[in-house]
């Protein structure tokens, strides 16, 4: 049942080959990749490590597919920090290739039926079509993967007790899964479970989403899990992951406190100055692998997340325990152009 | 709505003064020339290198030339009245030249500092403070700190009788939405672009010190502001007939070492920035090889000079394109590029590409080194004669 099965010596064996051999196809498809390639002089890979990487950004500068237009079957988006939109193009194939991979991922700690699930967020989310792109497809997506939905927040976005108490009521004696954003997920559900005295202890929560919010509020990833212990709720995942790289998704394992790569998938950490890979505690810029991109060229993505190693094949599950650190800092240009954007 | 006073007389900005200053004013001319020689002390100059070039420009040999421009012999010439400054926020002293220049004309001047005014900036407004001035230099001489209010940018926009707008196209439209006086006019920076022309014949003919000395140059111009400064170079084209490849692997040879000996650094976010408009101008087929010798430096083949990207791409990121003569690059110049700096070519050549281009494109042709020498004449405006106004008298 579980992705989490290969050691990182049998991963790298299995990948290499495999994702080599995606780069020879996204080449001969995607002509702008292909010319990237050529003008950087790539020719070959001999670890994970040397397979070139594209930023990630550059989803949202160009267009790069790998299947022509009339084969494109769905396209995603994401918002931006920059207001830039990532765009990705799935045909058929991947589109259930990493619908089948993200169930297969998350049945890892779900188990293989159906749980009844209450979603950390509103209904009305899916109504505004700025948010959509980001927020709802991750709602859309991981939904599918429940049943008898709960909304725990109403239209306006306030706690709606009644309904998690009917979903309680009606589920809470047996296993449940709860997803939401990590932010939504403290201040709705864990200080309402808190305040009112809710029961969770059978729920299974997948959160994801940025730390930042949270870390304002001096909440530490460890604070997290041990104040959300408080309420009941022991099984939690945090995952890691990115509309740029659609289906793979980095679950933190039932021990807590890292995150591990599926089969598909490994993380390289960079050094930003050397560009080199940085060994198991030093922190650099993550890099993110995957096979599932097949339509995109989207295998190899450096992404502007800092991250560390923490061990490898030395946790709960085989291969590199990692953690994401958080964004790297923008860098803010001068120049005579930058003047009054501020205060126009 | 709070202003914050870095200089001068706290107090109502837009209030009608009694104090006269005159076009080359004693009194102003003492006060930039006391603010000259601060900024010139060796250890300033060593911390901020750019000090040491605004030091110069304010040295008072240079003020009195400035004041002689501003003189004509068919006209009486006078301050223009109220000027308002609105410089860009991260060129650090961009700030003070053009306002020497207008108190210099004996202007009433408000100049709008950025909320993100840092390093440099910081250090000018010590010596500004420092420095012992007449009275009046506080009263007539402001420059402030506000937020987003509209409300002080429209009064002081109606306050004006010049309104100096930099930092871009954006800047310049955002600003302009608060009317000015119908008597009044703004005097605009928008984006710009430059460039660096290497000669190869000249660049062959040099002896090794003269070649390393242009490198030098070319990096001052190029790093100070992070090659984002109006007038840094972007793309570098090597001029001349056959294979420039041994002249283009040597300056960036020695660039390198020239970044390595001032131990510049460029950070995370600036390298990822570059590799993403790298691999964007290699993915549209714009630069057909990417060179990334070292962090700080990023070297790109464009495949033709009509393919020269405009916009800031990055600190150290230098497409290279190829043309056969400086004439040749005539077509591909725009009203939007600004200076040229040149290393290697004769005089005959210079003149004859300044002549050719016709004022369609192009405000300064400099040598290495000079891109960031501010200069009484910019972006094609002869500022001196822009901040006064001319009274004539027929008896």
């Amino acid at each position: 049942m579980s992705v989490f099965t290969l050691s990182q010596k049998e991963k790298e064996a299995a990948l290499l080959p495999q994702l080599a051999e995606l780069t020879a196809h996204h080449r001969a498809r995607c002509a702008p990749y292909d010319r990237i390639l050529a003008a950087s002089g790539f020719s070959s890979a001999g670890s994970l490590a040397e397979l070139p990487w594209l930023p990630v950004r550059l989803f949202k500068t160009l267009e790069l597919k790998s299947i022509p237009d009339d084969e494109v079957f769905k396209v995603l988006t994401s918002s931006g920090t920059t207001g830039d939109v990532s765009r990705i193009y799935l045909d058929k194939a991947a589109a259930a290739q990493q619908q089948r991979r993200l169930a297969a991922t998350v049945q890892t700690v779900l188990g293989g039926k159906r749980l009844p699930m209450l979603l950390v967020d509103t209904k009305a989310m899916l109504k505004d079509r700025r948010s959509f792109s980001a927020r709802g497809a991750g709602v859309l997506g991981m939904s599918t993967f429940g049943r008898d939905h709960v909304w725990a927040l109403d239209m306006d976005g306030r706690v709606d007790l009644a309904a998690i108490r009917g979903f309680l009521d009606k589920h809470g004696g047996e296993p449940f899964l709860i997803f939401g954003f990590t932010f939504l997920v403290w201040l709705h559900l864990y200080e309402v479970a808190r305040d009112h005295g809710l029961d969770l202890s059978n729920g299974i929560l997948i959160h994801s989403g940025g730390w930042k919010k949270l870390v304002d509020q001096a909440v530490s990833p460890e604070e997290f899990r041990s104040r959300l212990a408080g309420v009941g709720l022991t099984r939690v995942h945090n995952y890691y992951g990115m509309v740029e790289q659609i289906g793979t998704i980095f679950l933190e394992g039932p021990d807590g406190g890292s995150l591990y790569c599926p089969d598909f998938a490994d993380v390289v950490v960079r050094d930003p100055q050397t560009w080199a890979e940085l060994p198991p505690g030093e922190p650099g810029l993550l890099e993110v692998v995957s096979t599932l991109p097949t339509s995109y060229p989207g295998h190899v993505l450096l992404t502007e997340d800092l991250g560390v190693v923490h061990g490898i094949d030395d946790g709960a599950w085989p291969g590199k325990r990692f953690s994401v650190l958080g964004r790297l800092p923008r860098a803010e240009a001068r120049g005579c152009s930058d003047t009054y954007r501020e205060a126009a | 709505m709070t202003v914050q006073f870095r200089f001068g007389a706290p107090g109502d900005l837009t209030a009608p003064s009694d104090d006269r200053l005159t076009v080359g004013d004693p009194r102003v001319v003492d006060f930039l020339a006391r603010l000259a020689r601060r900024l010139l002390t060796p250890a300033l100059a060593r911390r901020h290198p750019e000090l040491g070039s605004l030091g110069y420009f304010l040295r008072p040999a240079e003020l009195n030339r400035a004041v002689e421009r501003m003189r004509r012999a068919d006209a009486l010439v006078f301050p223009r009245g109220n000027v308002f400054h609105l410089p860009p926020a991260n060129v650090d002293t961009i700030f003070v030249y053009s306002w020497a220049l207008s108190a210099l004309a004996g202007n009433h001047n408000v100049v709008r500092i950025s909320t993100r005014a840092a390093g440099a900036a910081e250090t000018i407004f010590e010596a500004l403070n420092e420095v012992d001035a007449d009275p009046v230099i506080a009263r007539t001489q402001r420059m402030v700190t506000y937020g987003r209010d509209d409300a002080i940018t429209s009064a002081l926009s109606r306050w004006c009788d010049l309104r100096v707008i930099w930092g871009g196209d954006a800047a310049v439209d955002a600003i302009r939405a608060h009317p000015l006086r119908p008597s009044a006019r703004d005097l605009t920076f928008p984006d710009r672009t430059s460039w660096a022309v290497l000669s190869v014949p000249g660049w062959r003919a040099a002896d090794p010190a003269t070649r390393r000395a242009a490198v030098t140059g070319f990096a001052n111009d190029a790093y100070w502001f992070d090659q984002a400064a109006c007038s840094s170079p972007r793309t570098v084209f090597l001029v001349g007939a056959g294979d420039p490849a041994d002249v283009r692997d040597e300056f960036l040879q020695l660039l390198l070492q020239v970044v390595d000996q001032r131990g510049w650094t460029v950070d995370a976010a600036m390298a990822v920035e570059k590799r993403v408009n790298a691999y964007g101008l290699a993915a549209t087929g714009a630069a057909d090889a990417l060179q990334f010798p070292d962090n700080r430096i990023t070297a790109l083949t464009l495949t033709g000079s009509d393919q020269v990207p405009r916009r800031w791409i990055g600190a150290g990121a230098f497409p290279f394109a190829q043309v056969g003569s400086l004439v040749d690059l005539v077509p591909a110049m725009t009203r939007q590029d600004q200076t040229v700096s040149h290393f290697g070519f004769t005089p005959a050549e210079l003149n004859e590409f300044a002549t050719a281009l016709g004022g369609r494109g192009v405000d300064r042709i400099v040598p290495f080194g000079s891109a960031l020498t501010f200069g009484a004449v910019w972006d094609g405006y002869d500022l001196p004669a822009e901040f006064t106004r001319l009274t004539t008298l027929q008896i």
